[in-house]
């Protein structure tokens, strides 16, 4: 490396004074000599940000728009003793060990971030960087990115011989050093001057900047001058302890990079994302193209520390060694007990004794079994990429050593995370007793080869185990749910006039233009009972010709939010509206949601619309789309619309639109499933809730009228009409949503169960086969088996995902559920964000408005979709585990016996499925004292009760079970105990 | 490694400019007498150009693309300019060889033709030819903009008659920031456009925008690469008339 320095002379008119320019040679990969020339301007107007600092308040930097920055570090900075009031100036270890630290409410205020050490972080972390930038962006905490090496006199040259280490720490001191001369000269001698403060875990470098007489100190001490330490203290990221003598590898340690990228291009070694079973912690599969049935990793051994939803590289054992998977309910907590989180794994081998119990009957059933139910097996050798994030657990009261209650020595304890796929984590607390009992937040950090299970530190204490609060929260954590009120820059995009906001009643207003008045015409709404944010309302009436005319009319969301602004920002990121039991988290103010883009009755809105022209029979004779203005007539519940139609003494013109909607609903629906689509099912229950005291008082399942389907056909059009039509202006870049066809492997095994216990086929070839097969299957003395059926199908299904056109073939496109070949989300803009971005298409493809840069744009659009996707996904299922936590309440204190059907058949148990309360639970059989084989190829279990009698009890059999709700100890989460009670067989 | 912030949020770019700041400039003109009647080297930032000029003279029927010269030579009323590039081979990062026809550099000698055959004044030397060389030293982002400005130098220093200087420079929009004169990281990470004008006014002699970009981004990033054209034409005017003091005062007159 040469640096060669050019000096100019200064112009009056620029900022920067002096060029330096860096010349890096780099060895490229061939061998060739590569040569990077980069400039590095020196300037003197980087602001230091002070708000005591008159010198750099008079002449601030002004960006392309003209807007200045205003400073960001307090007039009155924090004080902490011995310091006094300081600014903080931490190095890149100190973001590395204590972001949660960082992003504390109750310190670390008027933090200096120079760009060496963002610079350093972004090489080490692309997330902690985002996290910081994110902290900056916010000044609610009021970090200050203050770039040194660009400026004149903190810029620091590589001395010959320096590491980059040393110089960025010099550079560092030489920050603070300046930050402490240019401080007291500028404010002078009339008010306090806040200290600098360095924070270092490195000893030398605190050293040396001692000797410069810049304060500083480490970490831990800082932290100990604060308030509130303890709860601080356990945030820091736990120091793998130094150790001298080499330690005993528990786990086999990854291979080398090279190696394994080696072995990927060599087909040896694949990569994929590993997911762990809901029902044994140890076993894992991974997905990859080169093998049709998805890879099974069994055992802590070939799991070798990945985690569920880790991209981990997996290397296939022999086929000696496939195995098929578990047919046991392996429970972590059940077998890892007795584990003690201080011993250091030394004398124990990897796998205890009870663990390597439970994974030996693999080993037995093999020849047993059914020669498809063997998988290719494998085992973890690399991870690409970890999926740690927070997780949400309570502490393992009998992990806590006795000798350590009550003392504040630091102690480890074992946090056990409510998502049971996830391991117990490690955490080293100073307050183990006072958290037992507490719902609690924690990040993993690391996981050597030589600690058996991964290292965390504790975040913050979410509240008790059981309360609403706590478990909401923690329920949003755990899903990645953004639930904060929405900030005041987001507020702001909001309309000035707020709740009064009304359509102008001038239609030569401006916001008039290109709308069509469609106040006359007579539009409803139908939605569920107590419904605030209506996104749609329908129309239907006679036209001269004999045809008919139906519309649907969208609220107009993307009026009220503009592209780019905030509030548009905030709605991406959200993704989508997230329904609990008892509350509702936005995607976008609620003013908007349930008041100015709300469909309401008797006022006017504006709309979008999509109106079609229909034969009698359905057959559309054209389509056209409009903004407009609408005046709702009425908004019915589903129940009242169905009374209103079904009422004969109606009449009216409603009415009768409404009649004409629901036949011409019922003719698209067959049409629909005439060309193969699908009629799935899942459970859906509703939990009633008290409005009063907000106690959950009963469970009941959700009930369909006619006029659900007639809603939801209409939506369904609009979609594929929307879809067609901005994939037909944007080719490239149109928002779509694709359902995939499911690989046929996945329909084996319930296909064959069918067979086996039923005598039933399952034909999964086309939608068209499967939505027939699926109708055939129905036992006349059982009407509910269908359903259970469909339910189990639809978990056979990949999920629907939303896409940007660009990025697939045109036959990738198709909506295998719906069997359309294209869809789009369009119908319900208040509450998803795809909608949105479909509705700015669609007004550009109307030529209503100019089509934004941002949705032209494939790259960022993907991330869109990226993040929709994700977002839809954990926002279902932080509703189910809702469901799930409030049907727990409503039983607390009641037991019953209800019907249920076996679901699933281990060797150990099975799961039964309640379709009054659409949940599921297993039975284990090692809580009944009987003797059992286990028939594994008829899916059966049999029991010997007593002697005269043998009892069977197959896959689809209905049982009655006892169900009553316990707290499980291992999650906290209260949970569903099932009981057999008949056939009975104790 | 990861990339480096290519504009923060405190409004700094990757070289430590702020949206609105030209690289360094150093021109300067009359560098290669005995091989030219004109010449001149132009460092912007990292890239490196120098320009010779040789005419007016007799036309030779060679110069770009060939059928060019010989198409104009028919149009006798007229100078011919020829116009050949040269991008040396150590100029890039990586070395590499570019031969004659390249594309892209036939492609730049082409426009640069266009350019100056308004900008000179023909009509004042029929039936004769100007040839213009250029030699890409080093490349840093700009390659087009600092060969139109070296050619106009250099043709000032020939002694050419001309209606004014051609100045160039680059804009280009990251996200929603307009940057000015981009260097070569920027360049492969925005759509950029390169303006060329007549001096100081509001003529445009060149535009030319390679990328998709939205019709409303057009406007600011047209407006801040005229800026930055007429700061160019500021320090090549500088720079011409400290020379053409120099050179009185060698002469003593």
């Amino acid at each position: 490396m040469a640096t060669g320095i050019k000096r100019h002379h200064p112009d009056g008119s620029s900022a920067f004074s002096l060029s330096m320019s860096q010349k890096v040679y780099v060895r490229s990969r061939k061998g060739k000599a590569t040569k990077i020339v980069q400039e590095h301007y020196l300037r003197t107007d980087i602001p230091c940000s002070s708000q005591l600092c008159p010198l750099c308040i008079l002449n601030p930097p002004k960006d392309s728009s003209g807007a200045v920055r205003p400073a960001i570090l307090s007039r009155t900075p924090p004080s902490v003793k011995p310091w006094g009031a300081h600014y903080l100036i931490p190095d890149t270890n100190i973001f590395v060990k204590a972001m949660d630290l960082m992003e504390h409410k109750s310190a670390f205020y008027d933090v200096i971030v120079l760009q060496t050490v963002l610079d350093e972080l972004r090489n080490i972390s692309l997330p902690l960087y985002n996290r910081l930038r994110a902290l900056s962006l916010s000044q609610e905490k009021r970090f200050y990115v203050f770039h040194n090496e660009f400026r004149q006199e903190t810029f620091v040259e590589r001395l010959p011989g320096e590491s980059v280490n040393d110089k960025n720490d010099r550079a560092i001191r030489t920050a603070c050093a300046w930050y402490r001369v240019h401080l007291d000269e500028t404010i002078g001698k009339s008010s306090a001057i806040p200290e600098i403060l360095l924070v270092s875990n490195d000893n030398d470098c605190l050293r040396k900047a001692k000797e410069l007489g810049v304060a500083c100190t480490n970490l831990e001490s800082y932290v100990k001058a604060l308030p509130d330490t303890d709860a601080l203290l356990d945030m820091i990221v736990s120091e793998t302890s130094d150790v001298t003598a080499p330690q005993k590898l528990v786990y086999q340690e990854y291979y080398s990079t090279s190696r394994i990228q080696g072995g990927i291009k060599a087909g040896i070694f694949h990569q994929g994302v590993l997911s762990i079973s809901q029902y044994n912690y140890l076993e894992g599969s991974v997905s990859v193209p080169s093998f049709e049935r998805p890879l099974l990793v069994l055992g802590r051994e070939s799991l070798n520390r990945a985690m569920h939803g880790d991209v981990v590289v997996v290397e296939v054992l022999p086929e000696s060694e496939w195995k098929q998977p578990s047919t046991k309910i392996v429970e972590e907590e059940t077998i890892t007990k007795d584990d003690n989180p201080e011993a250091e794994d030394d004398d124990d081998t990897l796998v205890t004794e009870k663990e390597h119990a439970a994974l030996q009957e693999k080993l037995k059933a093999k020849n047993t079994s059914a020669e498809f139910r063997i998988q290719p097996t494998a085992k973890v050798v690399g991870v690409i990429r970890r999926n740690w994030g927070f997780y949400v657990g309570h502490i393992d009261a009998s992990s806590i050593s006795s000798d350590a209650a009550g003392t504040r020595r630091q102690t480890t304890v074992f946090l056990i995370p409510m998502d049971k796929r996830i391991s117990k984590i490690k955490i080293r607390t100073r307050r183990a007793t006072g958290l037992v009992g507490k719902r609690i937040l924690a990040a993993v950090d690391s996981w050597d080869a030589s600690s058996r299970y991964p290292l965390g530190h504790f975040i913050r204490v979410l509240g008790d185990i059981e309360s609403k609060e706590a478990e909401t929260e923690a329920l949003l954590l755990e899903y990645n749910v953004q639930y904060q009120p929405f900030t005041q820059s987001v507020l702001d995009c909001l309309p000035a006039e707020g709740h009064d906001w009304k359509v102008p009643t001038d239609t030569s207003d401006p916001r008039w233009t290109g709308r069509e008045d469609l106040r006359e015409l007579l539009v409803c709404s139908i939605d569920p009972p107590g419904c605030q944010d209506i996104d749609d309302a329908l129309h239907a009436r006679v036209l001269p010709n004999g045809n008919y005319e139906v519309g649907v009319h969208i609220a107009d969301v993307s009026h009220f939010v503009k592209p780019d602004t905030a509030m548009d920002l905030e709605a991406s990121s959200r993704g989508t509206t997230v329904y609990l039991v008892d509350k509702r988290i936005d995607m976008l103010p609620v003013l908007l949601g349930t008041n100015l883009c709300s469909l309401m009755p008797y006022v006017e809105r504006f709309a979008f619309s999509a109106i079609w022209e229909m034969t009698p029979d359905a057959t559309i004779v054209s389509t056209r789309f409009t903004k407009s203005v609408i005046r709702s007539k009425e908004a019915f519940s589903y129940e009242q619309a169905q009374l209103r139609i079904d009422d004969k003494s109606h009449v009216d013109s409603l009415t009768e639109g409404m009649r004409i909607l629901l036949k011409i609903s019922k003719l698209l629906r067959q049409k629909r499933m005439d060309a193969g689509a699908l009629n799935l099912a899942s459970p859906e229950v509703k939990v009633r809730v008290e409005s009063e005291q907000m106690d959950p008082v009963d469970v009941e399942i959700k009930k369909a009228h006619e006029t659900n389907s007639l809603v939801e056909e209409f939506m369904l059009l609009a979609n594929i009409s929307v879809a067609a039509k901005i994939y037909d202006a944007f080719p490239q870049s149109a928002m779509l949503r694709r359902h995939a066809p499911p690989p046929k492997e996945n329909f084996e095994v319930l296909a064959d169960q069918l067979r086996v216990c039923k005598n039933m086929t399952l034909n999964s070839e086309t939608s068209k086969k499967l939505a027939d097969s699926l109708d055939s299957c129905v036992d006349s003395s059982d009407p509910f088996l269908n359903t259970l059926i469909r339910i189990m199908a639809t978990r056979c299904m990949l999920a629907a995902e939303y896409f940007c056109s660009g990025t697939m073939a045109e036959s990738d496109f198709r909506h295998y559920g719906l069997a359309s070949e294209i869809y789009t989300h369009w119908t319900s803009p208040i509450r998803r964000y795809a909608d949105i971005v479909a509705h700015r298409q669609l007004a550009s493809a109307i030529a209503y408005e100019p089509l934004h840069e941002s949705l032209r744009d494939k790259p960022k659009l993907e991330r869109v979709c990226q993040n929709i996707n994700q977002r839809h996904r954990n926002a279902q299922f932080a509703g189910r585990a809702s469901v799930e936590y409030y049907i727990g309440q409503a039983l607390k204190n009641r037991e019953l016996d209800v019907e249920g059907y076996v679901m699933k058949v281990f060797s150990n148990g099975f799961v039964v499925f309640i379709p009054q309360f659409g949940i599921e639970g297993p039975i284990h059989l090692r809580d009944m004292k009987v003797e059992y084989t286990f028939d594994e190829a008829n899916y059966a279990l049999e029991f010997n009760a007593g002697t005269e009698k043998e009892v069977r009890l197959q896959l689809f059999d209905k049982v009655t079970v006892h169900v009553e709700t316990v707290l499980e100890e291992s999650t906290g989460k209260r949970k569903v105990a099932l009981r057999l009670q008949s056939p009975q067989i104790e | 490694m990861s990339r480096p912030e290519i504009y923060s949020p405190e409004g700094l770019r990757i070289d430590g400019r702020r949206w609105n700041e030209v690289r360094h400039v150093r021109c300067a003109i009359n560098t290669h007498q005995a091989s030219s009647d004109g010449s001149s080297i132009i460092e912007q930032g990292n890239t490196k150009v120098i320009c010779n000029v040789v005419g007016p003279g007799e036309p030779t029927g060679g110069g770009v693309g060939g059928s060019g010269g010989n198409q104009r030579a028919k149009d006798d009323n007229r100078v011919i300019l020829t116009v050949k590039a040269v991008v040396a081979p150590f100029s890039t990062i990586d070395r590499r060889k570019r031969s004659g026809n390249d594309n892209r550099v036939q492609e730049m000698c082409l426009t640069i033709q266009h350019i100056f055959e308004e900008a000179v004044m023909g009509h004042l030397q029929p039936r004769s030819q100007i040839e213009i060389s250029l030699y890409v030293l080093s490349q840093d982002g700009g390659m087009l903009q600092a060969c139109i400005n070296a050619v106009s130098l250099a043709l000032v220093d020939a002694g050419i008659p001309m209606y004014d200087y051609v100045c160039a420079c680059t804009a280009g929009m990251y996200d929603k920031e307009v940057l000015l004169d981009l260097n070569r990281l920027e360049e492969n990470d925005m759509p950029f456009l390169t303006m060329a004008t007549l001096g100081a006014t509001r003529k445009v002699a060149l535009m030319q925008l390679e990328t998709r970009v939205g019709i409303d981004r057009l406007e600011p990033m047209m407006a801040a690469a005229m800026s930055g054209c007429h700061h160019l034409r500021d320090v090549m005017d500088a720079e011409v008339r400290k020379h053409g003091k120099s050179r009185l005062a060698r002469t003593g007159v």
